[in-house]
């Protein structure tokens, strides 16, 4: 990019039709933008959040053990299931958990989240969460995407082609640390929506956020600007000789995107930036540096909250930043077998880092326009299986927190059992319908052409849950 | 869709299901009257069923409304909006109000209003108190038919029939009867093929299809001025002949056999010797193996002896198929662990010969299609009485080693790990000395069990190379468990243990149990004889006694009278050319897939493929040489509103290409390709052992090499650790079993072609070879012919002419020193090309 002192240089030395002409194409290509795929936008309706934070726990968290209280579950332990269902057998489990009612709303919260369990009166709890299928591949990608028979956009890429985003140099939707398995990048795609609302992924490398290739080892911002502008021009030769191609205007717009992250993702990924105090706050500690991670041998980080905590901080810093929905993700919540144990060190790894979230964006006064989403792609089965428990697609619990939720209730419930939700049932699409319209959009009307159909997040359902709206 | 026989028949079943629980409870209490089920038969079930169930049953895609009328517990219950029937309240009953369209929002059957007649009969019913014979659970979701005489009716499960070749009112058109359909179906659809591509493009894309490389400016210019008819079957056959269609087709198939040289999951332990698998593929597409023969080798290939050891050793090596998968080595129950390797071997083996998924029947009778828990333990038995030869070591919490396949002495086979001399060998032994005296003197459980770890990688080092040093000749594959000594059950614990391991799984060959829900503990009390699929076959498998089943199953499937093999494999292949398959969803042909678009088509192809000798090269060349192939990618307004999707193949695809093709295609224009395979790869010269651990060789650093010059298949390939350029531009995860590959834009791919070492290096190397050439022009003239294969209109010529004036400038102003100037342009020149679409799609 030239300056103007830059432009009266080499307007100077003789350049000046050239420079010039660089300069308005420059200017249009940028004004372009502005009213661009990424510009933001107009909402249907006045929003009560601007932006998102996902925290996904893949695998599917036993309600039953943490926001789902069920003292009969825990009477009847190891009775066989009083009810008739062809699949399930088996003997009910009580939680080995003690549950206990916190704050002045009294929400029940089992022992295994202390820390959030103080925040008790910012949750909206949703008890009565359902979703269609009891395996992990369908259910995640129903969660993110709404269907998972066809290939959707992400939740994120809907949310950022509804509202744009504020910050032109950032990605709009990032995602922190997704799975490979569970539909992979498909729960993070954009699919037919245009290719710039894709989640751009973050990846969490011993111990720290990166985004690779961030820097040019030997060409200065402006070389590289020029080499980009060469490129784009080819581009858009291409893009005309196509006809309508939005592939190839993707592609433009993402090398737009990506030349800009060079200059501010640095910056925002640095959580050195950020007090001792802060990082305490989230479970970062200075000294236990993560783990290689996988290999040998398993285990190690898995209960620390410094990986997690770590991406909540980045989640905090990326929001401020403009960023409009930033998934995080913390996985291995398929608790089959030992679920004392490994329900335990899952919760532990989460607990403070979500507790430090939550209270830093209430000191900071970004919660009341930040919607706060807690849960994963179905919960677990009130009977046993061995040690563990089984998927349950029936009845599970996510909760909500911030912008526009009433905060500190619980809403909707499963049976005695935990088994199957019987009141206040919000089904995914329900949830996608209700986060939507805290961002100010309506559902239904949030709709892009494929196929010879308006598509919606909500395919063809969804109802918006009033109930909870503040 | 389902239809309606089979959702009686799924009602029924379920009524038997949940009878007990059920049927008493509501039979007591109300009496229903004979004649009140008469009624019930006689006027509304038939109703129901005709007018309601495609919405409304259990048995439907998309259940509305969350109501299913298709058992008595569904109708009364209800859906969203409440209860459908209260019986004896007619008012009460929603079911009427929406047959009598009295609410606007409520009006059913949509779009229509049955007959007074009939709405009244509906009341009548209501009013008796709604009698209702059927039972089962109103279960929303969980939706099952297990009736085989029905899924065997499923289009995929039939035989494919010669189709008439079709005639077509533009008879110019076509120039093969593959034309002939396709045309056939644009007529009825009123759409009109766009013209055809230029040359330059035709050969562009044939060359990168065929080879995975950009054609070379010789082969461009030769094809360009030969007018002749016969120019592209040449070009087809001369790029077909090359050793380097081989390394491009292998990879589809790579992506199927969930390709990895290490097990990934929990702890990733290397593979040494996946790579002879790898080479064993390339070899076959180069060699134009049969396709069944390919498919029998990777499945049976131990039990089909030859004479000749090299043919001999491939066979053995094409079994690494089905002992390349991920695997949990810290799985502690030698049971469970024996029966996920069962399931993912089953999975890959339906998946990529099949392209029907039956893994789920794993835990219960799949949820689709016709497949019994009872048909996935006749296969898990065939795969039960195999052994599976990995390797990897005892190591720390990974106590899962197995033994190789020792290839034959007298195969000529290459191998890739170091050879070990006689000091190394010493040295090593005199470690693993050391390290024993040292466990002695340990006291501490922990400490021994690591020193035992490091004495098993140093073992390992020692047991890779014969006495004289060479390196044994070892691959991974399988072959059959021992047969059974006497009779008798022979599962259960065997009591050897290595801490909380056990290794309980099935010692020799025999027949599997069917195990509830899945779970390795609760076996039924029935074992399945081995065998396959029973909708997909009339006659069971015979197997003897003493044999896996193995070679029956790999007949079985390579046969001409087996419904979708011949089907998934043309399909594949049209896919890879076409951008979509004739069948959508090519990794599901069952009933949850999508109908082909061109049925006729697909069972033209199979059949003459199968006649053909199961030729993938003849069957590419068949494909390649139609007129639908060579179609542009122009976009045409009229056509586009028709069939955005292009289902009708009304134009050819523009796409990006994939991971491979656009860092090989680097390699190739910048001339650094390595065109002479490898031997091996980075894991197998790092041998036996973790991927990432101390001390030891480490194959990881060579994952994102940037001075790797060989083409992208056979970079390594470690789970979980996919080479950056690969992973960011939707290469295949190799722990999956990957049919297509997703297309994605992201701004990290921006990222990688600005700013990454491979790039750059692949630039600086062309840039090198432009400024040989005299003349800027000539030099711009090669790069677009070398990047895009074509020549630069006069715009791009100016175009580049201004850039590269523009950027020399700019490194002046910014103090670069004359000298470095051209090379930093020309390099970056060449970089910006890189980037450009125009080089990244196969138009």
């Amino acid at each position: 990019m030239l300056t103007r002192r830059e432009l009266l240089q080499v307007t100077g030395s003789g350049f000046g039709f050239l420079a010039l002409a660089a300069l308005a194409h420059q200017q249009a290509a940028r004004a372009s933008e502005e009213s661009g795929p990424l510009a933001p936008r107009e909402t249907h309706f006045a929003p009560k959040a601007k932006r998102v934070i996902f925290l996904c726990m893949e695998g599917g968290p036993s309600h039953v053990d943490t926001f789902d209280h069920k003292p009969t579950l825990t009477k009847d332990d190891g009775k066989s299931i009083p009810w008739a269902n062809g699949a399930a057998r088996g003997r009910l489990k009580g939680s080995p958990f003690q549950f206990m009612q916190h704050g002045e709303s009294g929400l029940w919260i089992s022992e295994l989240f202390p820390e959030v369990a103080k925040h008790a009166d910012k949750l909206c709890v949703l008890n009565g969460m359902h979703t269609d299928r009891p395996n992990h591949a369908q259910a995640y990608l129903q969660m993110h995407c709404g269907l998972f028979q066809f290939p959707r956009p992400s939740m994120g890429a809907w949310v950022l082609y509804g509202l744009g985003t504020v910050n032109q140099n950032l990605p709009g939707f990032i995602t922190i640390n997704p799975p490979s398995s569970n539909g992979g990048s498909a729960n993070y795609a954009a699919s037919f929506l245009p290719a710039v609302y894709q989640g751009t992924r973050i990846q969490q490398q011993s111990g720290q956020e990166t985004v690779s290739n961030l820097q040019n080892r030997r060409r200065s911002t402006e070389t590289q600007r020029l080499q980009l502008d060469f490129t784009q021009e080819l581009n858009r030769a291409t893009a005309e000789s196509l006809g309508e191609s939005p592939e190839i205007e993707g592609l433009i717009s993402s090398y737009e995107l990506a030349f800009r992250m060079q200059a501010e993702m640095p910056e925002v990924l640095d959580l050195a930036k950020e007090t001792e105090t802060t990082r305490r706050l989230y479970g970062i500690e200075e000294s236990s540096r993560v783990s290689g991670g996988r290999g040998i041998p398993a285990g190690g980080s898995s209960s620390g909250t410094n990986n997690f905590g770590r991406q909540c901080l980045l989640a905090r810093r990326l929001i401020e930043a403009g960023v409009r929905f930033v998934e995080v993700t913390a996985s291995g919540w398929d608790h089959h077998r030992s679920l004392k144990e490994s329900l335990t060190s899952s919760c532990r790894a989460v607990d403070k880092p979500i507790a430090g979230l939550l209270a830093d964006l209430a000191q900071r006064d970004l919660l009341k326009e930040t919607l706060v989403l807690w849960g994963g792609e179905f919960g677990r089965s009130p009977y046993a299986q061995g040690d563990g428990r089984d998927h349950n697609s029936k009845g599970f619990s996510m909760w909500m927190a911030g912008a526009g939720v009433k905060p500190g209730i619980n809403y909707g419930k499963t049976d005695d059992f935990g088994y199957e939700a019987i009141e206040g049932r919000v089904h995914i699409h329900d949830w996608h319908a209700t986060i939507l319209h805290l961002l100010g959009l309506d559902h239904e009307r949030l709709t892009f052409r494929y196929a010879g159909r308006d598509m919606r997040l909500t395919d063809v359902k969804g109802n918006v849950v009033n109930d909870i709206l503040a | 869709m389902v239809d309606r026989f089979v959702i009686r028949q799924f009602s029924l079943f379920l009524g038997f299901c949940f009878y007990c629980a059920l049927c008493l409870n509501v039979a007591a209490q109300e009496r229903t009257e004979p004649d009140g089920l008469k009624f019930f038969e006689k006027h509304i079930r038939p109703v129901l069923v005709k007018e309601c169930y495609s919405c409304h049953s259990n048995a439907s895609d998309d259940i509305k409304g969350k109501l299913t009328l298709d058992t008595r517990a569904g109708i009364r219950k209800g859906g969203d909006r409440g209860p459908t029937v209260v019986p004896g309240d007619v008012r009460q009953s929603l079911l009427i109000r929406a047959l009598r369209h009295t609410d606007a929002k409520l009006k059913m059957p949509p779009g229509k209003k049955l007959p007074e007649e009939v709405v009244s009969n509906f009341e009548t019913w209501i009013a008796m108190g709604a009698p209702d014979s059927r039972d089962g659970d109103a279960v929303v979701g969980d939706k099952y038919t297990a009736d085989m005489e029905q899924g065997r009716r499923h289009w995929a499960f039939q035989q494919p029939k010669t189709a008439q070749i079709p005639n077509v009112k533009r008879t110019e058109w076509p120039r093969t009867d593959v034309d002939r359909f396709i045309m056939a179906r644009m007529e009825s659809k009123g759409l009109i093929p766009v013209a055809d591509a230029d040359r330059r493009t035709l050969l562009r894309r044939l060359s990168f299809d065929l080879t995975g490389l950009p054609p070379s400016t010789e082969d461009m210019t030769a094809f360009e001025s030969d007018p002749s008819d016969q120019a592209i079957e040449r070009a087809v056959d001369r790029l077909l002949a090359s050793p380097r269609s081989g390394e491009k087709w292998a990879r589809h198939w790579l992506d199927l056999a969930r390709y990895a040289e290490s097990t990934g999951k929990t702890v990733n332990f290397y593979y040494p010797h996946a790579w002879r698998y790898r080479d064993y593929v390339i070899a076959a597409f180069n060699k134009d193996k049969p396709y069944d023969q390919f498919i029998k080798e990777q499945l049976a290939g131990d039990l089909m002896p030859s004479d000749d050891p090299g043919i001999e050793a491939e066979r053995l090596i094409a079994t690494g198929f089905l002992a390349i998968g991920p695997k949990t080595l810290n799985e502690r129950s030698g049971l469970k662990y024996e029966l996920d390797i069962v399931d993912e071997q089953i999975d890959v083996t339906t998946q990529a010969f099949l392209g029907i998924t039956v893994a789920c029947s794993r835990c219960h009778d799949h949820k689709f299609d016709p497949i019994p828990q009872a048909d996935y333990y006749a296969l898990a038995g065939i795969f039960r009485s195999t052994e599976v030869c990995y390797g990897t070591v005892s190591y720390i919490n990974a106590q899962r080693q197995t033994r190789l396949v020792t290839l034959p002495e007298k195969a000529n086979v290459e191998t890739a790990a170091p050879h070990l001399s006689d000091r190394e060998r010493q040295q090593l032994e005199a470690q693993i000395k050391d390290a024993r005296n040292s466990i002695r003197s340990m006291k501490d459980g922990l400490q021994q069990f690591f020193a035992q770890g490091r004495i098993s990688l140093l073992q390992a080092q020692l047991d890779a190379c014969e006495v004289d040093g060479r390196p044994k000749r070892l691959a991974m594959g399988v072959r059959d468990k021992p047969t059974p000594a006497g009779t008798g059950l022979r599962l259960g614990s065997r009591g050897r243990r290595f801490g909380d391991f056990t290794y309980d799984g099935m010692e020799s060959i025999d027949d599997s149990p069917v195990y509830v829900r899945g779970e390795p503990d609760q076996p039924g009390e029935r074992r399945v004889p081995r065998g396959t699929l029973q909708v997909i076959s009339t006659e069971p498998l015979v197997i003897a006694a003493t044999s896996s089943g193995r070679l029956e199953l790999a007949n079985w499937i390579a046969s001409r009278s087996n419904p979708l093999t011949a089907r998934v494999m043309v399909n594949r292949v049209w896919l890879q050319l076409f951008g979509r398959g004739l069948v959508p969803t090519a990794d599901d042909f069952g009933l949850a897939g999508q109908q082909p678009s061109h049925p006729e088509l697909l069972d033209h192809l199979a059949i003459r493929f199968m006649e053909d000798g199961w030729s993938v090269k003849r069957l590419i060349k068949y494909l390649v040489t139609s007129r639908v192939y060579q179609l542009s990618t122009t976009a045409d307004n009229g056509a586009m509103q028709v069939d955005p999707d292009n289902v009708f193949f009304w134009r050819m695809q523009p796409r990006r290409f994939d991971a491979e093709c656009l860092r090989d295609a680097m390699l190739a224009v910048s001339g650094q390709l390595t065109a002479t395979p490898p031997v091996g790869s980075a894991v197998a010269r790092a041998g036996e052992g973790p991927v990432t651990g101390f001390s030891r060789r480490s194959a990881l650093t060579a994952v994102n090499d940037p001075r790797n010059t060989h083409r992208s298949i056979y970079l390594p390939v470690i789970r979980d650790n996919l080479p950056e350029s690969m992973g960011l531009f939707d290469g295949a995860d190799p722990s999956l079993i990957v049919t297509s590959r997703k297309q994605t834009t992201v701004p990290s791919q921006g990222l990688f072609l600005l700013n990454n070492e491979f790039v750059m290096r692949a630039a600086d190397a062309m840039a090198d070879n432009l400024l040989r050439v005299e003349s800027v022009p000539d030099r711009i003239h090669e790069a677009f012919l070398g990047l895009y294969g074509r020549l630069p209109t006069s715009g791009e010529q100016s175009a580049t002419e201004k850039f590269l004036k523009n950027y020399q400038d700019r490194l002046a102003t910014e103090g670069v020193v004359e000298a470095r100037r051209p090379k930093e342009t020309w390099s970056a020149f060449c970089q910006a090309m890189f980037a450009s679409a125009e080089f990244q799609y196969r138009k």
